[in-house]
């Protein structure tokens, strides 16, 4: 039923795994395989940090003058 | 014909809807497409790396939309709609202005370069890389950002910031998904070590994976 992938076919699509995308190896062994492998857990974990770090750096505002010019730009085209 | 295809457009949200439906298509486009200002402004900013430009782009981008936003399905994905479209302004357009040193080739970043930032550390120092990595300021994520290739860079961007499926993604570069997923592979094994690097200057307590091992 559940079959432990084993470490290098765990960390191969580790990041498929996190994004839920397709692997070639099923996520469910891939999951079994990390309820004991501490060391593909904390890799998994890293791998978790690094996205939510790089989500969280890349928050941006877009300024005002830019949002009003926008909104001029597309007032502009629309009268034409 | 055009006022048909508003009104059957399915509601975006579920609201009750208290004026009579009878949107211009640039008040509806107002109303879908500028919410994400932000986010493509956002994305801009790390295509051109320098605010002029990314406004300069996004400006451009909307332009471009709503000129062919007649074209857009209702119903489908707006916001990866948008995204092709800067995506292609920028290849076209601004890409061909900045010459920098990894222009666009990912070819470029040699092996060691990419190094073996997942090498087999211990499970302990990999939590002390989790949580160093965690305590970066911001500028340091950006700066590390900013120096791996286009290619990659703009991967990773789409997948861990914006949430796009590799298929997302591959439309919106127009690449295959393999491409796709080794792009966001390299790119993030580079940003890795990078930002192992810049923990380690700042004193946090680092990871021994290092892509600027130039000493």
């Amino acid at each position: 039923m559940n079959n432990d992938c084993g470490c290098d076919k765990a960390r191969a699509e580790l990041e498929e795994y996190l994004r839920n995308e397709f692997c070639r190896t099923n996520a469910e062994d891939i999951r079994s395989h990390l309820e004991t492998c501490e060391g593909c857990q904390s890799e998994l974990h890293v791998g978790i940090v690094l996205t939510q770090t790089v989500q969280r750096a890349c928050k941006e505002v877009a300024p005002e003058e830019l949002r009003d010019q926008l909104l001029l730009t597309l007032r502009t085209l629309e009268s034409r | 014909m055009m006022a048909t295809a508003v009104l059957t457009a399915p509601p975006v949200v579920d609201l009750p809807v208290m004026s009579t439906p009878t949107p211009d298509p640039r008040a509806l486009f107002e109303e879908q497409a500028i919410p994400f200002l932000d986010q493509l402004y956002g994305a801009a900013l790390r295509m051109t790396r320098n605010p002029a430009d990314a406004q300069d782009l996004v400006q451009e981008t909307f332009v471009k939309a709503y000129a062919a936003f007649g074209q857009f399905e209702q119903g489908t994905n707006l916001k990866a709609w948008l995204y092709r479209i800067l995506t292609n302004t920028f290849i076209n357009t601004y890409r061909k202005k900045q010459r920098d040193p990894y222009q666009g080739s990912t070819s470029e970043m040699e092996e060691w370069q990419l190094g073996g930032a997942e090498s087999a550390t211990a499970t302990s120092s990999r939590s002390a890389e989790a949580e160093a990595i965690d305590h970066l300021p911001d500028s340091d994520v950006k700066e590390a950002l900013q120096s791996i290739p286009e290619d990659f860079r703009l991967a990773v961007y789409l997948a861990d910031v914006e949430g796009f499926s590799y298929q997302e993604i591959a439309d919106i570069m127009k690449t295959p998904v393999g491409t796709v997923m080794s792009r966001l592979h390299r790119g993030r094994r580079l940003l890795r070590g990078l930002l192992a690097d810049y923990a380690k200057e700042r004193g946090l307590a680092a990871a021994p994976s290092s892509t600027r091992s130039g000493k």
